[in-house]
């Protein structure tokens, strides 16, 4: 798809602003307070699909709802469109839909189209007014030829598919989805994938995902913001991650054993080097500062002389990626790279 | 229009649900006939001979209001708990049109829908008894609208507490009973009534009813009780409402997700 400088002027324009948000809980029983979020801010830009991640408890849940309009911060703005969503809430859920729990934000004794005219309704459009549009969704969703089987007879990855075309029925520009692939088999989670990609490419919409399925945010997010203990630890292109994570990794597979003295040298240049010794074929895994250090590895190799069978850079995935930030172990490269 | 919308599309849902749960809505008219006629029998057995016919009488108009009564109040609280518990009360809560008109349109949707089912239930009560009561619609009507926004007040401060409590199970069993103590006592007895919700509308409909009372029969200060009681129940129930959403809203209760 290539843009016209217009419609790249456009998407690079946020369409949510999250400003200093700030939110804490008092405990019932022990009155300690916590503070789920803590001064987080994020834009999200037309026609993007950003992925909001974090571990359980990390904030992740209370920084959706505010979004939403389902729960107010102690402070800190929240703008969607343009429409302050505290000041001017029910216009900025016009801006704004959601799927927060899948399947079961579905009414499952009301037929597919049911479910659509009710929630259409209930934002205030008349049946007339969206006919055509239920019609094109189901379509798209391939829902036509089910739309007068009641919910609770279609599989889960037909109520996830319908959910999500309730969201969109909304024709709301921010599309939020928590957990879209949660449940679904690796069939049905590709197609919803698809259909999401679909979506941003067809409807121009700008969709929040967040999921525990890292596959889901390297294959379809452009941009992450990944939060851990009530704060943001990173907000870049899930590329720019992979990219930086990835050049510094190699797996090096020996026919042999490292000297001490050898062992020593890579303690000294490389102190987060792992090392897995075997008579016959070992393993040296070393994390590089800078692409060129590689030489300094081979020195060192080079020592005793040291059979070398193969050089890998190692694949590093976005779960690992996620799992290293969460841990807190890329600090360092994070700050380097921001 | 688009409270219209918003109207019919909960009124269709409210019909929808009552068909595919027709089991349950056959077991409810059921359980509402075979009570009645305990009471019927119950009054012909046990009851003064002399007064028995009034009794009976009394007995359809007040447990016909009880009925509905638990249809609109207690019928709220039970719909957002188990919306809370579906899943779909943050879908609600999302709605551009604000919460309360939903809950709005859902009170006047199951009052039209369970409206229907009461005026059956009326005329198959009064055809089982052989007592039948002056049905005058011009003089209901007027008692009937207004008692009935009473009711929706009341049925918005139940919406509230379900809102930010949502186990309220337990409640809404008590508050059954509280209502039948409502709809059961004459005001002649507890004459301070008059300005609980809908208890003077209960009275009027009974004099209206059984003693056959006309419009204009009404006194105006009658009137204005019960306009005063609709729009203070209204509006301190929608009030309230507001408040309890935005309790919900600062603690996070506005979903179950």
């Amino acid at each position: 798809m290539v843009l016209t400088g217009r419609e790249r002027d456009e998407r690079m324009e946020p369409i949510v602003i999250v400003e200093n948000l700030m939110k804490s809980y008092k405990k019932r029983k022990t009155k300690e307070v916590i503070h789920a979020v803590k001064d987080v801010s994020f834009t999200v830009n037309r026609g993007e699909i950003l992925g909001l991640l974090g571990p359980n408890g990390a904030g992740k849940t209370t920084t959706i709802k505010m979004i939403c309009g389902l729960l107010t911060p102690d402070s800190g703005l929240i703008t969607i469109n343009g429409l302050n969503n505290q000041k001017k809430r029910l216009a900025s859920l016009r801006q704004i839909s959601a799927v927060l729990e899948g399947n079961r934000n579905l009414y499952w004794r009301l037929t597919v189209r049911e479910n659509l005219e009710y929630f259409a309704g209930n934002r205030g459009e008349s049946r007339k007014d969206i006919a055509e549009r239920v019609d094109d969704l189901l379509q798209k969703f391939h829902l036509k030829g089910k739309e007068n089987e009641l919910v609770n007879r279609l599989s889960r990855g037909m109520q996830q598919k319908l959910a999500i075309a309730v969201a969109m029925l909304a024709d709301s520009e921010v599309i939020l989805l928590d957990e879209p692939t949660l449940g679904l088999d690796v069939e049905t989670g590709y197609e919803v994938r698809e259909l999401l990609r679909e979506i941003v490419k067809t409807y121009n919409r700008t969709i929040i995902i967040s999921t525990h399925d890292m596959d889901v945010v390297q294959d379809l997010c452009e941009r992450t913001v990944i939060i851990n203990k009530g704060q943001i630890v990173t907000d870049d292109k899930v590329a720019n991650l992979l990219r930086l994570f990835d050049v510094r990794s190699y797996k090096v597979t020996l026919g042999g054993l490292l000297s001490d003295r050898q062992q020593e040298l890579l303690e000294q240049k490389f102190p987060s080097y792992g090392y897995s010794p075997d008579t016959f074929q070992s393993i040296l895994e070393v994390d590089l500062e800078q692409s060129e250090e590689i030489y300094e590895l081979f020195d060192i190799l080079k020592i005793e002389t040291t059979p070398v069978e193969s050089i890998d850079r190692k694949t590093i995935n976005f779960e690992q990626i996620f799992m290293k930030i969460v841990k807190g172990d890329m600090s360092d490269v994070l700050v380097q790279s921001s | 229009m688009y409270w219209f919308n918003l109207l019919k599309a909960n009124t269709k849902k409210e019909y929808l649900e009552l068909k595919r749960y027709l089991p349950n809505t056959l077991a409810l008219v059921l359980t509402f006939y075979i009570i009645f006629l305990g009471m019927f029998f119950g009054i012909q057995i046990i009851g003064d001979p002399t007064t028995q016919d009034i009794n009976i009488q009394f007995a359809i108009v007040n447990y016909i209001f009880w009925f509905l009564a638990m249809m609109v109040i207690n019928n709220i609280g039970w719909q957002i708990t188990n919306e809370a518990m579906r899943g779909t009360l943050e879908q609600l809560c999302m709605s551009p049109m604000g919460l309360w008109k939903i809950m709005l349109s859902r009170l006047i949707a199951s009052t039209v829908i369970n409206f229907i089912l009461i005026i059956a239930l009326l005329y198959l009560s009064m055809f089982t008894s052989g007592q039948w009561l002056n049905v005058d619609v011009l003089a209901i009507k007027p008692i009937f609208v207004l008692t009935i926004i009473s009711m929706f007040g009341l049925g918005f401060i139940i919406a509230g507490i379900s809102i930010i409590l949502k186990q309220v199970q337990a409640f809404l069993q008590i508050l059954q009973f509280i209502l039948a103590g409502l709809t059961f006592v004459p005001l002649s007895v507890a004459p301070m009534l008059a300005f609980f919700p809908f208890v003077k509308g209960v009275d009027l409909v009974r004099d209206v009813m059984i003693d056959g009372v006309t419009l204009s029969q009404i006194a105006a200060v009658d009137f204005m009780i019960l306009a005063f009681n609709a729009v203070f129940y209204f509006i301190g129930g929608l009030l309230f409402f507001f408040f309890c959403e935005r309790v919900a809203m600062n603690k996070g209760l506005l979903a179950h997700y």
